[in-house]
């Protein structure tokens, strides 16, 4: 049952989360798969803007400062999530493990997706549909009020 | 015995208020209410998986489903420990879970879950004509991962014109985000504001179609009240809008393609959305479905698309450092 199960969500594309296809837009037209980023520095900025939020972190390396911009997820989903802009504040230090973009020339600002954006201890920056961030979507009375 | 009274009338408006149908059945203006914010979002596909031989599944199963899918969400959040670094890779995924947000259940229609939004073909499947669509997917497929020219050659969610997968309809499916929709009514007119990307569907009540030549985004739709269902027809959609594709569907609607559309609000939380779908260019025959949108909290974040969309951007440039390589 388990493997019927797991094929069910393979196939209906839950299983997949690369996105690569045909969301908003296509990862591999974007970003570099061959340029991983790991980006640890501090928030300066937020843009709280569909189709998808951008941070701007600071980061130090030796006397060299780059800001870069952090593709994150849609706002919206973001919001309900209950991460708002009292959460994500300038200051915040966040580790960034992702890929930068194709268009390397980084003006004004280096450009990278957020693959996986945690703070330092390792704890979820952007919590998703899983454990306490998980969406209310309406279907189960039982879910608490926000 | 005034107390008495006043407290009797007080207990009934209570229950009144906490119950399933404490909401206006009407407009102002007389007509069925469906204004709200609604979503469709579901972990339930467009079409049944080959495993899966009935629309209905039971409980357990489904229960099985969702637990399954919050394994693999977890197991996908905890793919680095702290203090790894990331590497390069032919295929990183790119993205983890917080940018996907389909809900946390299958789809529920009259208390029961569904395998697939298609319920008709009875088998869930879409009742393509394979030699049509082998015909016109590869070189769109291959214009949206090759071509990167100018704008007008991506896709139209990157164009920030209409969101993918069909999100904005007619049919409107559900995706893997953004399944928000927000419903106004004005004497003679339904509006339906689909949150991506800043679609607004202007429903005309009682009105003719428009002349054939006139191919708006999302279709010409008209409507009218059949009792307390709305239904709505749309013809004429947009030629670039043919093909829909999103990470869990890809459908192609042709412009000769006509869809009928029935919203019945059977409570206060759901509007109960069927659709049907007539466009022999590309299927053998009709296909029908039935999603349910349910109530849900807050309104519409607004999708300034246009202004945050550095993804365009991002696209053009890529094709020109590529080009020097």
């Amino acid at each position: 049952m388990k493997k019927t199960l797991i094929k069910f969500l393979l196939i209906t594309g839950l299983f997949s989360v690369s996105g690569n296809i045909y969301s908003h837009h296509a990862f591999t037209a974007e970003f570099d798969a061959k340029a991983p980023v790991n980006l640890t520095g501090k928030i300066v900025k937020v843009e709280w803007i569909n189709p998808h939020a951008w941070v701007h972190v600071e980061v130090i390396e030796g006397l060299k400062k780059t800001i870069w911009m952090v593709e994150g997820g849609t706002p919206n989903t973001l919001v309900r999530n209950g991460l708002t802009k009292q959460t994500l504040v300038p200051g915040t230090v966040i580790v960034v493990r992702g890929y930068q973009s194709k268009g390397k020339l980084c003006t004004p600002r280096c450009r990278a997706n957020g693959r996986d954006v945690t703070f330092p201890d390792g704890s979820k920056v952007f919590m998703g549909s899983s454990g306490t961030g998980a969406p209310r979507d309406g279907a189960d009375p039982r879910e608490p009020k926000r | 015995m005034n107390k008495i009274i006043l407290l009797t009338i007080t207990f009934f408006y209570s229950i009144l208020l906490t119950s399933d149908d404490n909401f206006s059945k009407k407009t102002w203006f007389g007509d069925p209410n469906l204004q709200g914010t609604w979503t469709n979002q579901s972990l339930t596909s467009l079409e049944r998986p080959d495993e899966i031989e009935n629309l209905i599944i039971s409980d357990k199963d489904a229960a099985r489903y969702a637990y399954y899918y919050q394994q693999f969400l977890e197991q996908a959040d905890g793919e680095f420990e702290v203090g790894e670094q990331i590497q390069a890779s032919n295929d990183p995924g790119g993205y983890n879970v917080e940018w996907m947000d389909p809900g946390t259940k299958l789809l529920r229609i009259n208390n029961e879950y569904r395998s697939s939004v298609i319920t008709y073909p009875e088998d869930g499947q879409l009742p393509r004509k394979l030699f049509r669509w082998a015909l016109e997917i590869p070189p769109t497929v291959y214009k949206m991962f090759v071509k990167a020219d100018h704008p007008e050659e991506r896709s139209l969610g990157e164009r920030c014109i209409v969101g993918f997968g069909s999100s904005g309809g007619p049919p409107m499916l559900n995706v893997l985000y953004n399944n928000n929709y927000q419903i106004i009514q004005s004497p003679g007119y339904v509006v339906i504001l689909v949150e991506m990307n800043h679609d607004a569907r202007v429903i005309r009540i009682d009105r003719e179609h428009n002349p054939d030549s006139m191919k708006p985004w999302l279709g010409d739709s008209v409507g009218y009240w059949e009792g307390d269902t709305l239904v709505v027809k749309t013809r004429n959609i947009h030629p670039q809008q043919q093909f829909r594709a999103g990470i869990r569907h890809q459908i192609l609607i042709s412009e000769q393609a006509l869809i009928e559309e029935r919203f019945t609000r059977t409570s206060k939380e759901e509007i109960l959305y069927k659709f049907k779908v007539d466009d022999t260019k590309f299927y053998n025959e009709h296909w029908e479905g039935e999603i349910s949108l349910r109530e849900t909290e807050g309104k519409i974040y607004e999708y300034a698309c246009h202004e945050g969309n550095y993804a365009m951007e991002n696209i053009l440039a890529g094709a020109r450092a590529e080009e020097k390589n």
